[in-house]
């Protein structure tokens, strides 16, 4: 019966959301696609157009859209219900998008997860609040890998976040929301002068980690002081564990780098390097701030508490290692800015090209230099060039992968945020070299902010005469748009991207035929991704040889990785191929935190392997990580210690995997969600006799069957952690996770060192711990969720789990 | 034109041509689920993968190159084949054939009996009964029926009276003018000689004798039907039910010889005169059946002349529905022995099946089907029984005697009874059973539907009008979600007739589903090419109802 009471549940849930469609205002519809046209590779941006006005996908704006548009219902369904981005029900006021990525899983994303859907009292499937305040959603990565875990309220980011500041943060997040409205229109532009300059990080990860509020806090205290300093917004200094990062430059041309800035840090920083103009400005700071006392010695203790010199050992340690090529001129330009690009021999490449070179001379440059694809297989990229230039066809199209869906990978988010001319300039001369004269950047949808700012560079790349009908009075012309992903890691393949452009689900297809050959709307077409783009102008302007010369025998050059999870200094870096992850981990990353030993490294996400450390030595190389059962990647890397367990990590990317699959080809549909279904009872001690070697068994027919890249790749963390980590699975069958991660197989419990103070009886969600001030306290394990919370507030590290 | 390799043949075909047409050119066959003429490749199965230079690759989107080296019948094509063909029956819920069915010891084909008489073509349900029970009337009335145990009707209320309904196809069967008789192949001009005229002897000879041929059943009692006879309560069943049954054995050529009994002497005289002996005694330890050793799998036993059925293998079952079914195969063995060929035993062909229903499941089965509780027989006046129009459901008319023949006339269902009864079939059976690619398959690559456990979905099935139970609408469409394996091949076909709302996939990976835009009903979806849709559907997902 309970079956029929569901049944008449939904449909009164259906009739109620078809009465509230009746009520809806569709003359927006009509208006965006006034607006976009009518096409049927449409499809996409007229969905996010309409979710972005309703909030989410009426069924009778969608109705309305096949009316207007040839958009069939078919496609509008198909689309609709395929990318993750699109929500069918009417959702809460504000989204929280908790991520889910690598680094996030590792640092307890779940567990927030569950904290948060607790606080907001969220039951069962429940994805909204009761009060229609919130929406929770878990989302594949934010690419703020190293403030994880990390979670996204509309566009606000929170990092570092902890169970028992769940209630606060979301406090802070409604409080932020009033102050907004308030102040909206109040607020005047910062003061203008050339005399100094104030320069801060605004990427997303910065902005999450406080940038924007210090860049907010810093704007108001030029204003309140007007300062001789202008305030300037510069590319990532991938220092991700420093922000908020400000450098000043002082009147002197003096450089100060200050890390970890707080917002109420601002005044006080720029007091100390700029004399206000004028004596009645600081008098009228002076009396309205009443805790400020004039220019006295006593302000500049909050501030240097926060300094650190560029000389600090660490952090050159950080930086020296690497080369920035893709990264060039890393913290020295305002990524938005094609003044500054120019100035830093911007487009010079593109103007050797057109100018000077043939596309077969470009084409040979390329190749020489040995650059291979930065996507994750490594194609020669010259190889690839050649290819599209050789077929023949009126039109050609040019694509830049910037689908980046890596859990735990945000390389080309900070690229497309901090450069993204030198990858325009990079999709130009590759565009130049086939033969292209249309093409695509296609950019996640959870990248908001490496849209808009290609978005602006493109514009600004129109108005200046390197994109158009005749760039640098060549006679070469591209036309170049971007393109909104919608959430499906599937379409970070390329055969699916395409079919993405096109409008459709984002399935891929069987290839040969190769883009190359056949790709958007059947026509020869080069694709390339983001990183790979980036390092073409820096190989034209310094020659394919210098390029070469750094690297290994196959691999030529440096890649860009994300480095997170368990290390000192995780943040994005930039090394010459060949160095060994042992270097990265810990002359980069400065060894693994909280004094636990170094365990694996995870590279090249879902499609990647876990490394042991006993084979850390092992170079960063397409070659040698395939060897150990790793690749290359995109550039996820992702350091485990030994809290990290194998299994449970290998469990979480069959869970991406399997939750991103299409769903075409049975293998990957099918395999990956019985592979998963083992390891989930693996971990939850379920496992029995056998499993294993059903599971490796079904691991190599998925590898071996499925259609596209992301099944055949899917099985990799699984036979890799199986390659050497076997007797962590065989622990699980005897019921025993031997890092103590696996809720199923640990006990929490609290040793003598207690010492009574009773915070973790407060934070307890479950009412596992009974409250005893000044007294040892114990914890009912039947009652225990294995929620963390008590162990995270615990003063004296009294809570220990066996 | 390329030139290439498959499976040692050389073939040349035109180039921009697929592995798999090429192949089926020289006559190799390529399994595959979701591959139509016609229709794009949809890749989706995998189950036509053929190793090219190391790689599996589905041959049904590959095309042919130059000096391409095919392999389709390695042992590595046929596991990744098997492995295909397992995760799809382990995401796969549906009953081959329903519960009642699987559980019959003689393999009846009960589901299409009861829609034959729900349909009320009360004569033809006679067919698919006789097909595997030679004597229903008399199993009608004595058969404990474990197929109405694992009726699934009985998750809901209770199991459909399955007995009752086969008696009453035999009993309409019995009177009608003229008695089913089924078609006789010709005299193949060898004998065989059955010793015992129980229920296992009767049986062998109904079957043997539509193979072709003669046998002489010899019995030591006066009358045959042995157990039946001389075992049964006359109360429970009428010696007039088993003599009508036992008539129609005769009139197809078998020959009874009677108060003879059969020593091992004259055992060995008659494997001389006939060509094959079988022995069906009954259960009697110290017969002459304990001088062989039988194969349980194929009734034959180590002299291959001689064959054993019934309870003379060294059992004592009370079910004489067994011994008919041991009958069946004996007779089917005997005429594998006789033309030569192998001596194969039961054929298990290959099925899935749900199990135990999940709670609420059961409410998806009851779509469109009567909710009455099971039907019992009433004694209503013989008038009303077959009276007014209610005799048009009988063709040819019953003959007025009906109700006087059988002396437990009250026992039996009136028709309209049986009719309604009927009714209560939930019609778990799938609907493509014999026309299932999955399945056919699953039975050459020898997949298990058990190897891969998993999380199992939820049985549901739509159609329109989804209330009538009036045969008189034309067939349409009912679609069960559960038996799909997203080939696409439906999309397809409803995309380029341009539907005007047409079929669509729904969602993504592992949970995409097949479904109408805008949840419209399934009929809306299908208003041009249900038929061609249906036909496509490689399993039972989409058929007519």
């Amino acid at each position: 019966m309970e079956a029929l009471e569901n049944l008449l549940e939904e449909k009164k849930i259906q009739d109620h959301e078809a009465d509230i469609s009746e009520e809806l205002d569709l003359s927006y519809v009509d208006k965006i696609v006034q607006e976009t046209g009518t096409g049927s590779e449409l499809t996409i941006p007229i969905l996010q157009a309409i979710q972005e006005h309703y909030r989410y996908l009426p069924q009778s704006a969608l109705e309305r859209v096949c009316e207007l548009t040839e958009i069939t219902p078919t496609q509008i369904i198909g689309v609709s219900t395929f990318y993750s981005q699109f929500r069918h029900h009417p959702m809460g006021k504000h989204l929280i998008s908790l991520c889910d990525g690598t680094a996030c899983h590792v640092k307890g994303a779940i567990t927030m997860y569950d904290a948060i859907r607790d606080h907001l009292e969220m039951e069962g499937d429940d994805d909204t609040d009761s009060d229609g305040t919130f929406t929770i959603q878990k989302v594949a990565c934010l690419g703020c890998c190293t403030l994880a875990p990390v979670m996204q309220i509309d566009g606000v980011t929170y990092g570092h976040l902890t169970t028992d500041i769940i209630p606060d943060v979301l406090r802070d997040f409604l409080e932020l929301q009033k102050k907004k409205s308030k102040e909206q229109g109040a607020r005047k532009s910062g003061v203008e002068t050339d005399m100094g300059e104030i320069r801060i990080t605004l990427d997303s990860c910065c902005v999450a980690n406080g940038c924007g509020k210090v860049h907010n806090a810093l704007a108001q205290a030029l204003m309140d002081t007007d300062a001789p300093a202008k305030l300037k917004r510069v590319a990532c200094v991938n220092m991700c564990y420093q922000t908020p990062m400000v450098e000043i430059v002082d009147t002197g041309g003096k450089s100060n780098l200050y890390a970890r800035v707080q917002p109420e840090d601002a005044r006080d920083l720029i007091l100390k390097h700029f004399k206000p103009k004028n004596l009645f400005k600081r008098a009228k700071t002076a009396i309205s701030r009443s805790i400020d006392s004039i220019l006295t010695d006593e302000v500049w203790k909050p501030v240097s508490r926060y300094s650190v010199g560029i000389r600090d050992p660490q952090v050159a340690e950080f930086l020296g290692t690497q080369k920035h090529i893709a990264t060039e001129n890393w913290g020295d330009i305002n990524p938005t800015k094609i003044e500054e690009y120019l100035e830093h021999e911007g487009f010079e490449a593109l103007k050797k090209c057109l100018l000077e070179m043939s596309p077969e001379d470009v084409i040979q440059g390329v190749q020489d230099s040995g650059l291979r694809g930065r996507g994750g297989a490594g194609f020669p990229t010259g190889l690839k060039w050649s290819m599209v230039s050789k077929v023949k066809g009126d039109v050609k199209y040019i694509i830049c992968n910037g689908d980046e869906g890596d859990p735990g990978a945000f390389m080309d988010r900070m690229l497309l945020e901090s450069y993204p001319y030198r990858v325009i300039e990079g999709i130009i001369i590759a565009a130049y070299a086939v033969g292209a004269n249309r093409g695509y950047i296609y950019v996640r949808s959870e990248y908001p902010a490496a849209v808009q700012r290609v978005k602006e560079a493109l514009k600004q790349c129109k108005e200046k005469g390197f994109l158009g009908d005749n760039i640098l009075d060549s006679g070469f012309g591209l036309d170049l748009k971007i393109m909104q992903g919608a959430g499906a890691f599937v379409c970070g393949e390329e055969t699916a991207l395409l079919a993405s452009i096109e409008g459709q689900r984002g399935m891929p297809r069987l290839r040969p035929p190769y883009p190359a050959q056949s790709g958007l709307w059947g026509k020869p077409t080069l694709v390339n991704n983001v990183e790979t783009y980036s390092l073409v102008p820096w190989i034209i302007r310094n020659g394919s040889e210098e390029f070469s010369e750094i690297g290994t025998q196959e691999s030529k050059g440096t890649k860009v990785f994300a480095l997170a999870g368990k290390v000192n200094r995780g943040g994005l870096i930039e090394v010459p191929m060949g160095v060994s992850i042992r270097e990265i981990v810990e002359e980069i990353g400065g060894g693994i935190a909280d004094g636990r030993k170094f365990k694996a490294v995870q590279i090249g996400g879902p499609s990647g392997g876990c490394i042991p450390a006993s084979l850390a030595h092992t170079p960063v190389d397409y070659q040698a990580l395939k060897e150990v059962g790793a690749i290359m990647g995109s550039g996820g890397m992702v350091v485990l210690d030994d809290s990290d367990c194998m299994v449970e990590i290998a469990r979480y990317f069959l869970e991406f995997t399997q939750d991103q699959s299409c769903g075409k080809c049975t293998f990957c549909r099918v395999g990956t969600r019985r592979m998963l279904e083992s390891l989930t009872r693996l971990c939850n001690g379920e496992g029995k006799k056998g499993d294993i070697e059903e599971l490796e068994q079904l691991a190599h027919m998925v590898q071996k069957g499925s259609l596209c890249g992301l099944g055949k790749t899917a099985p990799n963390p699984v036979l890799s952690t199986l390659k050497y980590f076997r007797e962590e699975y065989g622990a699980h069958i005897e019921g025993r996770c031997p890092a103590g991660n696996c809720k199923a197989l640990i006990k929490y419990y609290i040793t003598d060192d207690c010492i009574g103070c009773t915070k973790c009886a407060q934070g307890c969600p479950a009412d596992a711990i009974h409250m005893k001030p000044y007294e040892k306290h114990e914890i009912d394990d039947e009652k225990c969720t294995r929620c963390d919370a008590c162990r995270q507030v615990c003063p004296s590290d009294a809570v220990k789990i066996e | 034109m390329v030139k290439l390799t498959i499976d040692g043949q050389r073939v040349e075909v035109d180039s921009g041509t697929t592995i798999l047409d090429a192949a089926h050119k020289i006559g190799i066959g390529i399994p595959a689920l979701c591959y139509r003429a016609g229709c794009d490749p949809s890749t989706s199965c995998m189950v036509c993968v053929v190793n090219v230079s190391g790689k599996l690759l589905p041959s049904c989107a590959t095309l042919v190159q130059e000096d391409m080296v095919v392999e389709s019948e390695t042992a590595e094509v046929h596991e990744a084949r098997q492995a295909a063909l397992e995760l799809l029956l382990s995401d796969h819920i549906g009953d081959c054939i329903a519960p009642c069915h699987r559980s019959c010891p003689a393999d009846m084909n009960i589901p299409l009996m009861i829609r034959q008489i729900s349909s009320g073509k009360i004569r033809d349900a006679i067919v698919p009964v006789k097909n595997d029970i030679a004597l229903p009337a008399v199993l009608g009335r004595i058969c404990p029926a474990p197929c109405e145990k694992a009726c699934r009707r009985g998750s809901y209320d209770e199991g459909v009276a399955i007995c009752l309904l086969k008696r009453f196809a035999a009993d309409v069967d019995l009177v009608s003018e003229t008695p089913y008789i089924p078609e006789c192949k010709p005299d193949t001009g060898k004998t065989v000689a059955i010793i015992g005229a129980g229920p296992a002897g009767l049986s062998a000879a109904y079957y043997l004798a539509q193979y072709g041929y003669k046998c002489v059943i010899f019995d030591e009692h006066e009358k045959p039907g042995g157990m039946l006879r001389y075992g049964v309560p006359e109360d429970k069943l009428p010696h007039k039910v088993l003599d009508m049954e036992i008539e129609i054995i005769r009139e197809l050529g078998a020959e009874m010889v009677m108060n003879k009994k059969i020593d091992e002497e004259a055992l060995e005289n008659l494997r001389k005169e006939y060509d094959a002996v079988l022995i069906s005694t009954g259960g009697n330890k110290e017969g002459i059946a304990s001088l062989f050793k039988v194969s349980r799998s194929t009734l034959q036993t180590e002299e291959k002349d001689v064959f054993i059925a019934g309870n003379a293998v060294g059992r004592n079952s009370k079910m004489a529905v067994r011994s008919v079914s041991d009958g069946k195969l004996a007779a089917k063995s005997i005429a594998q022995y006789l033309s030569g060929s192998m001596v194969t035993g039961a054929e298990k062909p290959f099925t899935t099946n749900i199990g135990k229903l999940n709670e609420g499941e059961i409410h998806s089965f009851m779509k469109g089907v009567s909710d009455s509780p099971r039907y019992k027989p009433t004694e209503i006046a013989d008038a009303q029984r077959h009276g007014g129009k209610q005799s048009s459901l009988f063709s040819p008319p019953l003959r007025a005697s009906y109700f006087d023949i059988f002396p437990d006339k009250q026992t039996g269902f009136s028709p309209q009874e049986a009719v309604a009864e009927s009714n209560r079939c939930l019609h778990c059976d799938c609907r493509k059973a014999d026309n299932c690619k999955l399945r056919d398959y699953s039975n050459i690559y020898d997949a298990s539907s058990r190897k891969y456990k998993g999380d199992g979905k939820t049985f549901d099935q739509y159609f329109h009008p989804a209330d009538t139970q009036d045969s008189s609408v034309e067939p349409y469409v009912i679609y069960e979600p559960g038996k799909c394996i997203k080939c696409g091949l439906c999309v397809q076909i409803t995309t380029k007739a341009r539907e005007p709302l047409g079929l669509t996939f729904v969602g993504r990976g592992f949970d995409v589903k097949i479904g109408v835009p805008f949840n419209r009903r399934i009929d809306e979806g299908l208003r041009k090419v249900a038929e061609e849709c249906v036909e496509a559907c490689p399993t039972g997902a989409l058929a007519f109802k």
